[in-house]
């Protein structure tokens, strides 16, 4: 197996509250997983552990093999480590192609290149009439396309999305799994969470539930559907 | 960090088209001022406020940072051009330089502060600008000529400061105009809108923002040895007048933030207001000037550029 992202007994306190505790997991090159838990489980805390925003208190982050625990995100990011966020976190009085061209600024290609990559990347998510507007001009959506080509840009071995599917449109919803199996396809290592168990179970071929910090399950699609950990932490029955 | 190399498009030509119209413009007829008997310093005051609010741009309209104590940088040029002049006997047009060096080196003093953002950064920028004036004021009077402040004694020559002024402001707009095209502007917003995505989208925010602080604090320092030039005399109380930072403010802010063309528009829009104000109302200046400030700032929020963009945004790619 092929690892690309590992967290080795994560762990992470805001005062009191313990948000992740001793999180294990592994994803492989090529592998959607999906992790699954209510509000508050630690899903995001653990996203943005792996990805450098947030000091974890214990435990380590490997990405491709190599130590990145408490490297600051841009760091991260040249790692090859990309992601999307529950609220999309577009630059609001950009315009799409500038948006775009934000992470590759540190990249030798010429500028027309990287322009020509972003409008390409535009046109695949279909925002390509758009490109010169504002991004705070956007719908909901559309924000959530956009954080998507944006993560794609510097091509990523490693993905990161974060309830992609909330508050998108069901067309919009299948367009953008489309493209998910297109990343996995392409051999990246992909970490969904969602609260949208279809998306999830159609998506992960292996989901991990959370819940208050911890993995309470793990497994197939059929495994953790059943399992009365789940069933009990989802529904309180 | 370069400008784009690709074949420019019709709307990017348009818009260095327009870019080099407007320099053109302010070019030419500031070059004339001294020949066909212009009033040398309210034009050579009009340069310096177009300098100070665009840098002030880079801080406030690319980067999102409120620097209310604008004005150290202006005052450390200030005294650093004097003491050089008149202490040291270094030649002025070294010791311009010299200034936007010192202007510099305050503005990597001040970079811890680059971790706080909104009114925070503002208030502990108004403060370090106190610690400033507070710390020269305290220096031997041998040195800054205490409370009678510094003549640099020697002759004043309005219009070589006038050309040099106009040289400085050549120069900011140059590097505004090449920093809104290039990749360290393109970091620079990005950070301003999210500086968490952007660091997570790859950018090193900590050090575009300095790139972006540095820049914006070298003019203010040059602006301010020049005057001191121009006016052959410093002293902390004018130097470090925190008037100086709100012109600077509402001159920007008045233009628009965050375009090149803004704080342009809104130095002579504002400069020009408060010159007519002046001579028509010499005791109401200050009190009509400020009704007029509120009503800018109520009714274009976004400045004057900024409101036209916000109504045509199709012209965006057009304006600088």
């Amino acid at each position: 197996m092929n690892v690309a992202i590992e967290t080795r007994a994560l762990a992470k306190r805001f005062g009191g509250l313990v948000a992740l505790d001793g999180v294990d997991l592994k994803v492989a090159a090529g592998e959607t997983l999906g992790i699954i838990g209510v509000n508050g489980a630690g899903k995001t805390t653990l996203m943005n552990c792996i990805c450098g925003l947030y000091r974890p208190d214990a435990g380590d982050v490997f990405v491709a093999g190599e130590q990145v625990t408490g490297q600051p995100p841009h760091v991260v990011a040249h790692r090859g480590v990309g992601r999307t966020f529950q609220v999309p976190r577009v630059f609001r009085k950009m315009s799409l192609i500038d948006n775009l061209l934000v992470p590759v600024l540190d990249r030798r290609a010429s500028d027309a290149e990287l322009i020509g990559r972003a409008e390409a990347m535009l046109e695949r998510m279909r925002l390509i009439e758009l490109r010169h507007n504002h991004a705070e001009e956007l719908s909901g959506g559309q924000q959530k396309l956009l954080e998507m080509a944006r993560m794609l840009m510097p091509d990523p071995s490693i993905i990161l999305l974060d309830e992609p599917f909330a508050g998108v449109h069901p067309l919009l919803c299948k367009f953008m799994i489309d493209r998910i199996e297109e990343m996995a396809r392409a051999g990246k290592a992909v970490l969904l969470i969602s609260h949208d168990l279809t998306s999830i179970y159609r998506l992960s071929a292996r989901v991990v539930a959370l819940n208050q910090g911890r993995i309470i399950a793990e497994g197939g699609v059929d495994a953790i559907r059943d399992n009365p950990a789940v069933i009990e932490a989802y529904l309180g029955m | 960090m370069a400008l784009s190399s690709r074949t420019l498009e019709p709307a990017d030509r348009i818009y260095f088209m327009l870019a080099a119209l407007i320099g053109g413009v302010l070019l030419v007829y500031f070059a004339l001022v001294p020949f066909l008997g212009g009033n040398i310093a309210f034009h050579f005051y009009l340069m310096l406020w177009i300098t100070m609010a665009s840098a002030f741009n880079v801080a406030a309209g690319f980067a999102g940072y409120l620097p209310f104590g604008y004005v150290a940088f202006y005052g450390v040029g200030a005294f650093t051009t004097a003491i050089l002049v008149k202490k040291a006997a270094v030649p002025i047009f070294l010791a311009l330089p010299l200034a936007g060096v010192a202007g510099l080196v305050l503005a990597l003093l001040f970079a811890p502060t680059l971790r706080l953002s909104g009114i925070y950064f503002g208030i502990v920028n108004l403060a370090l600008a106190g610690v400033c004036r507070l710390t020269i004021t305290n220096l031997p009077d041998w040195l800054t000529g205490g409370s009678f402040g510094l003549q640099l004694g020697s002759r004043a020559e309005p219009v070589h400061s006038f050309y040099v002024m106009m040289a400085v402001m050549v120069a900011a707009l140059a590097t505004i105009l090449w920093l809104a095209r290039s990749r360290l502007g393109k970091a620079l917003r990005a950070t301003r809108d999210d500086p968490d995505a952007a660091d997570m989208m790859g950018v090193n925010v900590p050090r575009i923002r300095l790139y972006g602080w540095l820049i914006s604090a070298a003019f203010p320092a040059i602006c301010g040895g020049v005057e001191a030039w121009y006016t052959n005399v410093v002293d902390t109380e004018t130097a470090f007048n925190t008037l100086t930072t709100a012109k600077t403010v509402i001159y920007a802010v008045a233009g628009g933030l965050g375009t090149v063309t803004g704080p342009v528009v809104g130095a002579v829009a504002m400069v020009w207001l408060d010159e007519l104000i002046w001579r028509r109302f010499p005791l109401l200046n200050l009190l009509i000037l400020g009704v007029a400030t509120v009503a800018l700032v109520l009714f274009l929020p976004r400045g004057i550029v900024g409101t036209l963009l916000r109504r045509k945004p199709q012209w965006r790619r057009y304006v600088p």
